[in-house]
C-alpha cells in the first residue's frame, strides 16, 4: 500500500519495465536535449543524466497528474537547467554514468544529425530568451516540444489555469518578432 | 548486443539499478526508510492493540518531565514530544544532541534527511525485512535490534534514549507522528508511532509529506513484554 502510494513507480524498480519506459522515451528525450545543446558528447551525458534522475525521483511520477512524456519533459528540463549552472567538466566529475564515454563514432554522427535537424527548434529557443522565465518555459513545452498545454502544465508543476494565462501572455509577445512565430510553427 | 549508445546506456543504467538493489544503504532512499520502520512498527502494533496503555488512553497529560534514569538513560513520553524544541533544548542540557520533529498521524518527513551511521548497516534484502515467515521475521528482529540505532533509541516507557550508545557527534534523529484523535476500545487505532535513529549530521529540515499506510493498524499483536 505504501509502495504504491508514495513509493517509485514501477519502471524504476523493475528493470524489465524500465526498458520498456527507456525505450519508449529515449529517442524523445534525445531530441529534447538536441534543441538545448549542440555538442553530440554533451547530449550523451545529459541522456545518461536524464535516465539517472528518472531512477531518483521515479516517485515523483504520478499517472494522474499527466503522460509519462510530460513528467519526463520536466526531469529533462531541470536536468538542463542544472547543467547549464554547472560547467561540464563538473557534470562529468559528479556524474555515476559518463554518457560520452559511450559514444562511438557512429552514434556521434548520428547524434550531429539529430542536433542539425533540430536547429530551426534551437533558433526558436534562442528568440524566445528574452521571455519572462515562466512564460518561457511553458511557450518552449509546447511551441517547441509539442506538449499539449495541459501537458506543459503537468511538466512544470502548475496548474492548468495558470499554464494558459502564461502561454497565451507569451504568444502575444512573440508575435512581435514575426521569424520567431515562424519557426516556432515551423517545428511544432 | 549493445550496438549503438541508447543500448549501452541502457545496459550501463540497468547496472546502476542493480548496484542500488544491492547497497540499499548508500544514501536515503525508500528501502532504507523500510528498515529504519522495523522498530516503528513495533510500537504502532503496540500501541494500536493494547489500547489499555494508560499512555494510549489515559486522558491526564503529565506534567512535563524528561525522565534521568540510574543507568543513564533517559525516557520521554510522548506528549512530551508536542514541544520539540524544549525536548531538543532539555536533552542537550542532558548531553545529547537531538533534531526532533513532530508531526501529526498521516505525515512524514522525506527520505533522505539525514546520512545513515555504519553501525546502522546490515546485510538484510527487502524481501527478508516484508518476509512473513516467523523464522525470517526473528532473525529480522534479532538483526535490528542490534543495530546502533536500536541499542541508542528505545521503544520503553515512551521513548528511552541510551546515551552510552551515542558515539560523540552523533545526533539522535526522532520523528513522532501522533493521532490527534484518541484511539479507544470502540475506535481503535494508532496514537503514536515514532522512529528514531542515529546519524553523523548534517541533519536536513523536515520536508513534511503524506504516510496514507500510517493509520493501518494490521493484525500484529504486541511483542512480548510490551
Amino acid at each position: 500500500m505504501r509502495r504504491e502510494q508514495t513509493g517509485p513507480a514501477g519502471f524504476a524498480r523493475d528493470p524489465d519495465e524500465f526498458e520498456a519506459f527507456y525505450r519508449r522515451h529515449v529517442d524523445a528525450v534525445t531530441r529534447f536535449l538536441a534543441r538545448r545543446v549542440d555538442d553530440p558528447h554533451t547530449v550523451a551525458d545529459l541522456t545518461a543524466e536524464v535516465f539517472l534522475a528518472v531512477l531518483d525521483s521515479a516517485h515523483t511520477y504520478r499517472p494522474d497528474r499527466g503522460s509519462e512524456i510530460a513528467w519526463l519533459y520536466g526531469v529533462a528540463r531541470n536536468t538542463v537547467l542544472a547543467q547549464r549552472r554547472r560547467t561540464a567538466r563538473e557534470l562529468r566529475a559528479t556524474s555515476r554514468i559518463a554518457g560520452r564515454r559511450l559514444l562511438d563514432a557512429d552514434d556521434i554522427a548520428r547524434l550531429e544529425e539529430r542536433i542539425d535537424a533540430e536547429s530551426p527548434a534551437r533558433l526558436a529557443l534562442e528568440a524566445m530568451a528574452d521571455l519572462p522565465d515562466g512564460e518561457r518555459a511553458l511557450l518552449e513545452l509546447v511551441a517547441v516540444d509539442g506538449l499539449s498545454p495541459a501537458e506543459a502544465a503537468a511538466a512544470l508543476g502548475i496548474r492548468q489555469g495558470t499554464a494558459r494565462v502564461r502561454l497565451h501572455r507569451a504568444r502575444r509577445q512573440v508575435q512581435r518578432f514575426p521569424g520567431v512565430v515562424e519557426m516556432i510553427g515551423g517545428t511544432k | 548486443m549493445n550496438d549503438t549508445f541508447e543500448d549501452r546506456l541502457l545496459a550501463e543504467l540497468k547496472a546502476e539499478m542493480a548496484a542500488r538493489e544491492a547497497r540499499p544503504h548508500a544514501s536515503g532512499r525508500r528501502s532504507l526508510r523500510t528498515r529504519m520502520l522495523t522498530g516503528t512498527g513495533v510500537v504502532a502494533a503496540a500501541a494500536a492493540a493494547a489500547v489499555a496503555l494508560p499512555l494510549v488512553i489515559g486522558g491526564q497529560a503529565p506534567a512535563y518531565a524528561l525522565t534521568q534514569h540510574a543507568d543513564g538513560s533517559i525516557s520521554l513520553q510522548i506528549n512530551e514530544f508536542r514541544d520539540p524544541d524544549q525536548v531538543e533544548r532539555d536533552l542537550a542540557r542532558l548531553g545529547v544532541q537531538a533534531d526532533i520533529s513532530y508531526l501529526p498521524l498521516g505525515k512524514r518527513c522525506a527520505d533522505g534527511r539525514a546520512p545513515f551511521v555504519a553501525g546502522d548497516r546490515t546485510s538484510l534484502t527487502k524481501e527478508e525485512l516484508e518476509s512473513q515467515d516467523p523464522a525470517v521475521q526473528a532473525r529480522v528482529r534479532r538483526v535490528t535490534e542490534n543495530l546502533a540505532s536500536s541499542k541508542a533509541i528505545q521503544p520503553k516507557n515512551g521513548i528511552t534514549i541510551r546515551p552510552k550508545f551515542i558515539r560523540p557527534g552523533q545526533i539522535v534523529m526522532i520523528e513522532v507522528v501522533e493521532n490527534a484523535r484518541k484511539p479507544t476500545t470502540e475506535h481503535p487505532g494508532v496514537a503514536f508511532q515514532f522512529s528514531g535513529r542515529l546519524t553523523d549530521g548534517p541533519v536536513k529540515p523536515c520536508r513534511v509529506i503524506d504516510d496514507p499506510s500510517a493509520f493501518d493498524i494490521g493484525t500484529a499483536t504486541p511483542p512480548p513484554g510490551s
